[in-house]
C-alpha cells in the first residue's frame, strides 16, 4: 500500500483520470472530494462490506417454509 | 424455450427462458454467479426467488419493494445504466434482496443494494446506491403499516 500524508488543499492524483482532494480535517474525520471518471465506481468500504455481508445472510435464511411463513405474516392483509 | 435448473429447495425446474436474467458482474460477495432465474414458486406469495442457474443451493428471495416501501426511490448511475443498456426507466425491474432472521422473527429489506434488471435484455445487476438514506436492513411491515421512507426505521437481525 502506497501511504502518503497530505494536508488540507492537498490531492491524489491516480491515473490520471482520479483526484482525491483533502478538503477538511475536523477532529478524527477527513472530507475528500473525489473527481473520477463517470465510469468509474466510488463507495465506501465498509458499505460494501455491509452489502456482501448482507447477501451472504440472506442466502443462509432461505429455507423454504421459513421464508413463506415469515413473508405470509409480512403481507397478511384483508 | 426451457431451461432445466436443479434446485435444493424446489428439486428441478423448467423454467421459461424469459425468466433468466444474466448479471455480467454477480452479487455482491457472489460475484461469480453470473446467470439467474427468478421463480414464483407460490403464485399467491408477494415474494420470488432468484435461483442460480449453476448452484443449486444459492439463492435469494426478492420483493417489489414497491409492494412495502411507499416512496422508495432509486438514482441509476450513468456506469449502471450503461451497463445495464437500460434506455429508459419504465425498462427498469426493481428487486430488493430480503434476508428473513432466525425462525422467520424479523424481515428486513436490503434497500442500499437493490437488483435491477432490464425487463427487456434480462441483463441485471444488484447496484449501490450513493443514497445514504436506505440502509441494508430495513425491517418489512405489514401492508397495512406501510410508512413513508422518512419515518421507516431499520432494525438490525
Amino acid at each position: 500500500m502506497l501511504v502518503l500524508a497530505r494536508k488540507v488543499g492537498q490531492s491524489i492524483v491516480i491515473n490520471d483520470n482520479i483526484q482525491i482532494l483533502v478538503i477538511e480535517v475536523r477532529g478524527d474525520q477527513v472530507r475528500l472530494g473525489i473527481e473520477a471518471p463517470r465510469s468509474i465506481p466510488v463507495h465506501r468500504k465498509e458499505l460494501l462490506e455491509q452489502i456482501r455481508a448482507e447477501n451472504v445472510n440472506a442466502v443462509a435464511s432461505t429455507d423454504v417454509e421459513t421464508v413463506t411463513d415469515a413473508l405470509r405474516k409480512d403481507s397478511a392483509e384483508s | 424455450m426451457d431451461m432445466r435448473v436443479e434446485t435444493t429447495r424446489f428439486g428441478a425446474l423448467e423454467v421459461d427462458e424469459s425468466s433468466v436474467v444474466r448479471m455480467p458482474r454477480g452479487p455482491l460477495g457472489f460475484e461469480d454467479q453470473k446467470e439467474f432465474c427468478l421463480i414464483q414458486h407460490r403464485p399467491d406469495m408477494p415474494f420470488r426467488w432468484l435461483q442460480s442457474t449453476s448452484d443449486s443451493a444459492l439463492a435469494f428471495v426478492v420483493i417489489d419493494p414497491a409492494e412495502y416501501f411507499v416512496g422508495y426511490e432509486i438514482e441509476i448511475s450513468d456506469l449502471d445504466a450503461e451497463l445495464l443498456q437500460l434506455t429508459c426507466a419504465e425498462d427498469s425491474l426493481v428487486l430488493v434482496i430480503v434476508t428473513v432472521g432466525k425462525e422467520g422473527k424479523t424481515v428486513t429489506a436490503n434497500l442500499a443494494a437493490p437488483v435491477v434488471v432490464n425487463s427487456k435484455t434480462l441483463v441485471g445487476m444488484q447496484i449501490v446506491l450513493q443514497d445514504g438514506r436506505y440502509l441494508t436492513q430495513h425491517l418489512l411491515l405489514a401492508q397495512e403499516e406501510r410508512v413513508s421512507m422518512e419515518n421507516a426505521t431499520a432494525k438490525a437481525a
